[in-house]
């Protein structure tokens, strides 16, 4: 009898404490794979963009520009905005004197249709290079190859209608 | 134990072994299992899947490396896992937008992420090894990833200086500045000199009791879209912050203000023929608002004008809004003050103007009569005379609410540390932070808005006043302050801090005096120091011919005739305009100038003619230079080039401008020697009033 009691605590011993170790194991288990969720941002393109520039044809919107077209921003509006804009920093553009009259940098109707590369020659080596009007000069001594494509980035960005990059491998954009 | 029930034990023993074995097997799997399923596998699996599609996979697969990859820098102290999820961080082809995240490439930037790492600019725990860990504030991580909004932030840790690249951030340091953060707050790599208010030791003699009881309710207006007045105050866009005061502080804050008077030191008095000289009130007027005009107040003092329906301010922002300036000061102050603006504000700004009594009398005249808002004090309540208890209480209140900050008054002590230290504010930790009941989301970014936007939402004892910024600029400010993260623990960082640079131009002498009394480095820059609103003047001598100068300071012609902002006429003396340019003339000079090497009198008029014809056909420069009347409007009138500009200058300059003054707008073109020789030789010739100059020398 005594030794049959000892049996039956033992058995049960062993049963309780494998039920113990496997519970522990997987309340461990479990409780690390659950982990805490925590709700992210609501992306907010807002929220990734290096700096912002109004939509020139409705002010209210806003056209969030990354790094580079943040560049060719702060080139725009030293060298470009004069002739490229209806209003400059300092009042009145120049726009209305010149004939042809220059594109303004927004046109996408015109501009969307130009190359990267077309846009770039004619920026590096002026109006009278490419056929067009002497007024435009030069560029290719004042700024770098990377300024030049940050204007053009600019330009892209804020393009009424929108841009859209040709489907094409390869993009100029390597800048490498 | 008998052995017939051996076996039964050991079977049911067996049994439950079995089960055990097999659960601990499971559970021993589930590591590796994990494991196996970890996000940046998942994320390296998708990697390779689209880099085989691309165009260039085989280049791609080539620079692929399974496994976790690091960047490892000792001695920036950089152990950023990033680029095991972030595979195409380097891939130049990857930059598109269409290229889904986290693979895409980073944008070209002065600091390649290979030699920098990450976390360095973006924040976030570089180790982890997954989405949340490294992104996001955890338990154990409090410093999250910083939204590219605010990256600039990151190039202000190291970077004291402005740099072009980072307009936010400038932008933000400059309002820090403008709004004279530092008189109550330590701030970061802000070392510029303060902009203080006004000095009040003496506003009883300038502004009455009524007008500063206004003030101290409400400084700003506020229009709505349709320009109705919303909040009624005195300026549009006033630098005074909004105090929340309680009953009877505003009464007993402007009876101590009212109290604080004694005589002006300059006179105010006007000889009483020059106002019996005018036929009639409104001549006087006019020719007030002509000299008002005339003289540029509006370079530095805005006027709010309605145009086309909308009231918009005109004119700077470096001294007050002026268009209610008439129901403001009292007539006496505003005389004494024109005349010398320093006898009574010692750092005031404001160039000493010669003024005749005849301008000096029509100019206040018209300030004071046509710049008025009848309606302005009629909301403030009958004052009557301050007592003594109320002069008492408000010179209590006046250290109390912080008011010493930013205004001195004579014979009451600053106050050091008025409000809390935020050297390293942007660097701070959530469990830093102090939310209280505030709703707002827990985070370091979402504090220092709603600090800024309603200080009272975070700490209701906040004595902080009410600022009203627009977005942008609370976006510029959130920067500027999130780039203020203490002395780098990081000791490979702190080597490499880019000090701010602060130039002093301070001329002695004869110069020295004209230059501080005319406040030349408000507007222009002088060897790095002053402001950009002017031409830059450091080369001036090796520019402008000297009896130009004299002429131009005397009275100044138009050089650009679309700019609403223009020089002043200061009605300069024959003498002090001969002092200014004689020290340009022999300082200001360039050393990529040399008089020298160009002597106009070998210029021909063959020359000059072919000079005519590239000026007017190949190069088409009318397109943004006038001469006469025809041209357009980018850069200076050359209508009188022959005398203004010194014909070295004008060789060196089309040569290369950015040599010369180096953001110029002008283009670096392509001439040839022959070409520059002869455009010189043609601009030479352009002369308006055939004076100046004797043509030898270049000069």
């Amino acid at each position: 009898m005594r030794r049959g009691n000892i049996k039956v605590e033992y058995r049960r011993m062993v049963f309780r404490n494998s039920i113990i170790i496997v519970l522990l194991t997987l309340v461990g288990i479990g409780s690390s794979a659950c982990r805490k969720k925590v709700a992210r941002a609501a992306n907010d393109p807002l929220n990734q963009a290096y700096a912002t520039e109004p939509n020139w044809n409705d002010p209210d919107k806003v056209i969030p520009l990354n790094y580079q077209e943040t560049q060719g921003q702060r080139v725009f509006y030293q060298y470009c905005v004069w002739c490229h804009a209806d209003s400059s920093p300092a009042g009145p553009s120049n726009r209305a004197n010149l004939t042809p009259s220059p594109a303004l940098m927004n046109d996408g109707a015109k501009l969307n249709g130009l190359s990267d590369e077309y846009l770039r020659n004619i920026i590096t080596l002026g109006g009278s290079a490419m056929g067009k009007s002497p007024m435009m000069p030069a560029f290719g001594k004042t700024l770098s190859q990377q300024e030049i494509r940050a204007v053009i980035a600019f330009t892209r960005a804020i393009a009424d209608p929108p841009y859209k990059r040709p489907a094409r491998a390869g993009s100029q954009y390597s800048a490498r | 134990m008998p052995a017939e029930h051996r076996g039964d034990v050991s079977n049911r023993l067996r049994v439950i072994y079995t089960i055990l074995t097999v659960v601990f097997v499971g559970v021993l799997a589930i590591s590796p299992i994990r494991d196996h399923y970890a996000q940046w596998k998942q994320y390296q699996k998708k990697y390779v899947k689209l880099a085989s599609a691309r165009a260039n996979s085989k280049a791609l697969m080539g620079d692929f490396q399974g496994g976790i990859n690091q960047i490892w820098l000792p001695k920036l102290k950089v152990t950023d896992r990033c680029t095991t999820c972030h595979l195409g961080i380097s891939e130049p082809s990857l930059l598109a937008e269409s290229v889904p995240q986290p693979f895409r490439a980073h944008q070209m930037i002065p600091h390649p992420p290979e030699a920098w790492g990450c976390v360095v600019c973006h924040r976030g725990q570089g180790l982890a090894t997954n989405v949340q860990e490294a992104h996001d504030t955890t338990v154990a991580w409090e410093r999250p990833i910083l939204p590219v909004r605010y990256i600039q932030a990151s190039c202000g840790v190291c970077h004291k200086n402005n740099l072009p690249e980072t307009p936010k951030l400038d932008r933000g340091r400059e309002l820090l500045v403008k709004y004279n953060c530092e008189g109550c707050h330590h701030l970061q790599g802000i070392q510029g000199p303060a902009m203080l208010g006004p000095d009040l030791s003496n506003i009883g003699a300038e502004v009455t009791r009524a007008w500063i009881y206004k003030w101290l309710k409400q400084p700003r207006t506020v229009l709505d879209k349709s320009g109705n007045v919303v909040t009624d105050g005195y300026e549009m866009n006033p630098r005074m912050p909004q105090f929340r005061f309680k009953k009877g502080e505003i009464r007993d804050l402007s009876a101590y203000l009212s109290s604080l008077k004694s005589p002006l030191k300059e006179s105010s008095k006007i000889d009483p023929r020059v106002a019996a000289d005018w036929p009639n009130q409104s001549a006087m007027l006019s020719y007030g608002e002509f000299r008002f005009r005339q003289m540029f107040c509006t370079d530095c003092h805005s006027l709010a004008v309605v145009r086309a329906g909308m009231t918009e301010l005109i004119g700077g922002d470096i001294g007050p809004e002026l268009t209610k300036i008439g129901s403001k000061v009292n007539r006496d102050w505003l005389i004494s003050w024109l005349r010398d603006p320093q006898a009574y504000l010692p750092h005031a700004v404001m160039p000493r103007y010669t003024w005749s009594d005849k301008d000096l009398y029509a100019v206040s005249q018209y300030m004071l009569s046509e710049l008025t808002d009848p309606d302005l004090l009629s909301d403030v309540p009958k004052l009557g005379p301050a007592t003594a208890s109320e002069i008492k209480n408000g010179r209590l209140l006046f250290v109390a609410k912080g008011c010493r900050s930013c205004h001195f008054i004579r014979g009451v002590p600053a106050q050091k540390d008025f409000g809390p230290d935020l050297t390293d504010e942007g660097g701070k930790t959530l469990s830093e932070l102090f939310f209280a009941q505030a709703k707002i989301p827990h985070t370091l970014i979402a504090y220092i808005r709603a600090k800024i936007t309603d200080p009272v939402s975070v700490n209701p004892a906040a004595r902080m006043p009410q600022f009203h910024f627009d977005s942008a600029d609370m976006d510029a400010i959130t920067t500027a302050l999130l780039s203020m993260t203490g002395t780098p623990t990081n000791p490979g960082l702190a080597s490499l801090i880019v000090p701010a640079r602060h130039p002093k131009f301070d001329p002695a002498g004869k110069f020295g005096k004209l230059f501080n009394r005319y406040k030349c480095f408000d507007c222009h820059m002088f060897n790095g120091f002053g402001a950009t609103l002017a031409p830059n003047l450091s080369y001036e001598g090796s520019r402008s011919r000297r009896q130009w100068l004299i002429d131009f300071l005397k009275d100044p012609v138009t050089l650009r005739p679309t700019l609403t902002i223009r020089m002043p006429q200061f009605n300069m003396s024959e003498k002090d305009a001969e002092t200014i340019a004689d020290y340009l003339d022999m300082v200001m000079q360039s050393p990529q100038v040399d008089f020298s090497t160009v002597n106009a009198k070998d210029f021909t008029p063959a020359m000059a003619s072919l000079g005519k014809q590239l000026y007017e056909v190949k190069y088409e420069c009318q397109s943004c230079h006038t001469i006469g009347a025809s041209g357009g409007y980018v850069g200076p009138a050359l209508t009188n080039v022959g005398n203004w500009m010194n014909a070295a200058w004008i060789e060196a300059w089309l040569k290369d401008p950015q040599k010369l003054v180096p953001d110029t707008i002008e283009p670096h073109r392509e001439f040839t020697d022959k070409e520059i020789t002869a455009l010189t030789a043609y601009l030479v010739t352009l002369r308006q009033r055939g004076k100046a100059g004797d043509g030898g020398a270049g000069r």
